[in-house]
């Protein structure tokens, strides 16, 4: 029984249309026995997802786009929370400056902040190191972080935590079995979605990025400049199966939404 | 010897309370939230602090608790400052309004956490959950998440949390306040019996008068910081020390009336009628305000003049509104089936002596 109106139900199904067809198309054109992209195409083949392993550049860039962007995610999760907690709970000075600076990279073009790293990392010494690229990294997935973070400490009952305190936790034992629960939402959240901000970066990448370890998007950008075959379709699948078949074993798991909704994890 | 709870009155300092808050005080920038309070607690007693809110008795709770620190003042626990120690140590048992419940952990883990904090082993653990949620009559829901509760099932998960540690004292941050008025009725009357039979000494913050009037053995009555009375809960309601305390305690009558003395006889004369009215109270002679509730008043065949302008069936009582010479009276009958007068009817009031406060005009409400 559907409650929306025909008008509301035709809406609904023109935006999934429009978001999913895309990824539709490209899952489609991946397989194409052709050397270059087609669709329709005549025919099915494996032979641009063979094709892959013919570029081990490729399957390189992809672990390193891993671990970049865990590393970075995990470390701005970790600035995110002490700092979304002492916003969320103290009026101090410079409260509204701190939050402005996490924030800031949101509003700075990519391609403005990749030049500024370029230049203040060959300023350092560090230009082309995989610290330079953890560090830009982990400053533009910190407002992902930060901001949904926030959103959970700010909604945290204080009297939790007096409760857990008046039966006599403190410290590492109270944040461990009441504080991270509680706000744990904001902060599995944060981490996907810093995380997923960090493994598709491209603009700022570019330039920082030294030309013999480079992540995968930016491996792929630059594949496309040189050449026009189905191999980037091919790849892009591959990462769309990974992606749904990662989404299935959390799912299986933990279950999405119920970590989501905060109801896991913290049980002795 | 500790001062037995139902004492009259406040109770002196004495060494040897249970708990001592002396000249307690919290100052904030722009405002004074406790203003010097002093209390004397004996073990085993029930006190509610009273007042509408914003009045300090949250604060004073909280710093008792630990989680706002005095301005002033001194917290003595059995002989012992308590301002020293660190909230998670000092041992009490809190129930919240909003009850608090860790919405992660079933009923159960909930009762155990605070005797996990203090490493009792598994076995003995789990007997004092069971024990504690029978306690509360909630053993069938042990293994339910709070969000599947009602507000009074979570409400004694709560309480039986704050139990289980065998608190040294209970304090109660307006505990009942989000609960229905049957719920509410039915909940004070098991608190009352719960706290008796285990004997915890009880510090209860509420608003609610009932609720005060229910529960407690001493009421601490504040207003804007400052203790206005403490007393048992009948000396309080009976005779107010105050204009706000007469006022915040249920209804009351203000009539102005005027005393006479003649030598040992003391009268006060309202509307023209005069009427005996306590001794203790008769230093003064002049214009007072006479006050008495509304239930001490009663119908006879004379007194005070009074034309009945409403009356109100409110089930186990009437409600009466009358116009006198001296102001409107508000008179509360119970429904006995005796016949009642009718709007309209001119009546005479009366009261007993005893039932009478009068303090000096002007401090009226």
């Amino acid at each position: 029984m559907s409650r929306n109106g025909p008008l509301a139900l035709i809406f609904h199904v023109l935006v999934m249309v429009f978001m999913l067809a895309p990824i539709l198309i490209v899952c489609v054109v991946a397989f194409t026995p052709e050397g270059y992209l087609s669709l329709p195409t005549n025919g099915l083949s494996l032979r641009w997802f063979r094709a892959i392993a013919n570029y081990p550049e490729f399957i390189s860039a992809f672990g390193d786009s891993l671990w970049l962007a865990a590393l970075s995610s995990v470390i701005a999760v970790g600035i995110s929370v002490p700092a979304a907690l002492v916003v969320a709970r103290h009026h101090f000075p410079g409260r509204n400056i701190l939050c402005a600076l996490i924030l800031s990279p949101l509003m700075i073009p990519h391609v403005v902040l990749g030049v500024a790293f370029l230049r203040f990392f060959t300023q350092i010494g560090v230009s082309g190191t995989k610290i330079s690229l953890i560090l830009a990294h982990v400053v533009i997935v910190l407002p992902f972080a930060f901001r949904l973070t926030l959103s959970t400490t700010t909604g945290l009952d204080r009297s939790l935590e007096q409760a857990a305190i008046s039966l006599g936790a403190s410290g590492a034992t109270l944040f461990r079995r009441v504080t991270l629960p509680l706000i744990l939402p904001g902060v599995v959240s944060g981490l996907v979605l810093a995380f997923i901000n960090s493994f598709d970066e491209v603009t700022m990448t570019v330039f920082i990025a030294a030309p013999g370890a480079t992540t995968l998007p930016v491996r792929m950008f630059l594949y496309i400049q040189d050449n026009i075959d189905p191999l980037v379709t091919s790849i892009s699948a591959a990462l769309i199966a990974l992606t749904v078949i990662v989404m299935a074993v959390i799912e299986k798991l933990f279950g999405l939404e119920r970590l989501l909704a905060g109801e896991g994890g913290g049980r002795s | 010897m500790l001062a037995r709870p139902g004492t009259a009155g406040s109770a002196p300092m004495t060494a040897d309370a249970f708990l001592a808050l002396d000249g307690l005080t919290k100052r904030y920038a722009d405002h004074v939230a406790v203003d010097a309070l002093s209390l004397d607690v004996a073990q085993g007693e029930f006190i509610s602090l009273l007042g509408p809110s914003g009045c300090g008795k949250t604060t004073t709770l909280q710093m008792i608790a630990g989680f706002v620190d005095p301005s002033g003042g001194a917290i003595n626990l059995e002989g012992r400052d308590l301002v020293r120690v660190k909230p998670a140590q000092r041992g009490l048992g809190i129930v919240f309004q909003s009850y608090a419940l860790f919405p992660h952990m079933t009923a159960a883990e909930n009762v155990a956490f605070g005797l996990e904090m203090q490493k009792v082993p598994k076995a003995e653990r789990q007997a004092r959950v069971s024990e504690a949620l029978a306690l509360v009559g909630l053993s069938a829901l042990s293994d339910r998440y709070p969000r599947r509760m009602s507000g009074g099932q979570q409400q004694r998960v709560a309480l039986a949390r704050a139990l289980v540690i065998k608190p040294r004292i209970l304090l109660l941050d307006e505990p009942l306040s989000n609960l229905d008025a049957k719920l509410r009725e039915e909940m004070q009357i098991e608190l009352r019996q719960l706290q008796r039979s285990l004997g915890t000494t009880t510090i209860l913050v509420t608003h609610d008068q009932h609720e005060a009037m229910a529960l407690s053995d001493r009421i601490v009555v504040m207003n804007a910081g400052k203790v206005e009375q403490i007393g048992r809960p009948q000396d309080v309601y009976e005779r107010p020390a105050t204009p706000f305390v007469a006022n915040f305690l249920g209804k009351t009558n203000v009539f102005e009336a005027n005393i006479t003395r003649e030598g040992d006889d003391v009268k006060a004369d309202v509307g023209g009628v005069r009427c005996p009215c306590p001794r203790h109270v008769a230093d003064s002679a002049g214009p007072v305000m006479l006050t008495v509730r509304p239930e001490k008043i009663s119908f006879a065949d004379q007194g005070l003049a009074c034309r009945i302008s409403s009356r109100v069936f409110q089930g186990t009582h009437w409600l009466f509104i009358g116009e006198t010479p001296s102001g409107t009276a508000t008179i509360v009958c119970q429904n006995d089936g005796v016949a009642k007068p009718e709007e309209g009817d001119a009546v005479h009031l009366a009261w007993r002596p005893e039932d009478v406060a009068l303090r000096a005009s002007g401090g009226g409400r």
